[in-house]
């Protein structure tokens, strides 16, 4: 077998390991801001990389939302006197968030739109598992929960919006 | 996301109100009509002229559907 023309495959894995254990709402507040961080840094690279204008406009959307989810959770945050605490979830985000980043700066133009919006599909997905089976259930704090409920539309809608796009992508 | 109610009728000469009570912004777009970015709490008034069908997107999320009837 001639390995120069091995098909490389990338495979990039959902960002979001949830560690053992029930998280504290100052947790569950650290684990927010940091998965809404990560896809406004995803969104920015996409914004700046991609050629493809439908990327582009969905890379601004998740960077114009994300960023709104934070300064809500940040208020919120500030409103109950909670400081967001780092923890084993938080920084498996960090790091599968770190990891997907160095792999798609080494990809351009079509290659590259793939595996973003591919990432964001598995990560919106994870995303919303979380909410449902971890930071809702888990969140003591009412309006905490409250808000992370009233996140959880967007999350839907644009795994919706991501997985169009993937299938859109995927005929070209 | 989405409008709520998705699908409304009204009169010709009504005055329809959306209203953005989300906190990502939305808006009202169609080929005639469109509202710019609503932030949070931001509204924006559209009056519906002859009658016919006015299908319009939030052009931010547009997996976001609506429509107008206008009698």
């Amino acid at each position: 077998m001639n390995l120069k023309h091995c098909l490389s495959i990338l495979l990039l894995a959902p960002a979001v390991a949830l560690a053992q254990g029930k998280p504290s709402d100052p947790q569950i507040a650290h684990i927010v801001v940091t998965a809404n961080q990560i896809d406004v840094d995803a969104g920015k690279l996409a914004e700046s990389r991609s050629q493809n204008k439908e990327v582009k406009a969905f890379a601004k959307q998740m960077v114009t939302d994300h960023t709104a989810v934070n300064q809500q959770a940040a208020a919120l945050a500030k409103k109950l006197g909670v400081t967001p605490q780092d923890n084993d979830t938080s920084r498996n985000l960090q790091q599968g968030a770190a990891d997907t980043a160095k792999k798609l700066k080494g990809l351009k133009g079509a290659e590259f739109d793939r595996a973003y919006v591919d990432n964001e599909v598995a990560f919106h997905q994870a995303v919303l598992d979380a909410i449902d089976k971890v930071l809702i259930p888990g969140a003591q704090n009412a309006e905490l929960k409250g808000l992370i409920g009233k996140v959880r539309p967007a999350i839907q809608a644009h795994l919706e919006h991501a997985r169009h796009l993937q299938a859109s992508l995927s005929k070209k | 996301m989405k409008f709520v109610p998705g699908r409304i009728e009204v009169a010709a000469g009504d005055a329809i109100t959306w209203i953005n009570v989300d906190f990502v912004p939305h808006s009202v777009t169609s080929k005639t009509v469109e509202s710019g970015d609503l932030a949070q709490d931001g509204r924006w008034t559209w009056r519906a002229q002859g009658a016919g069908e006015m299908a319009y997107i939030c052009r931010l999320h547009p997996m976001m559907r609506g429509v107008v009837i206008v009698k």
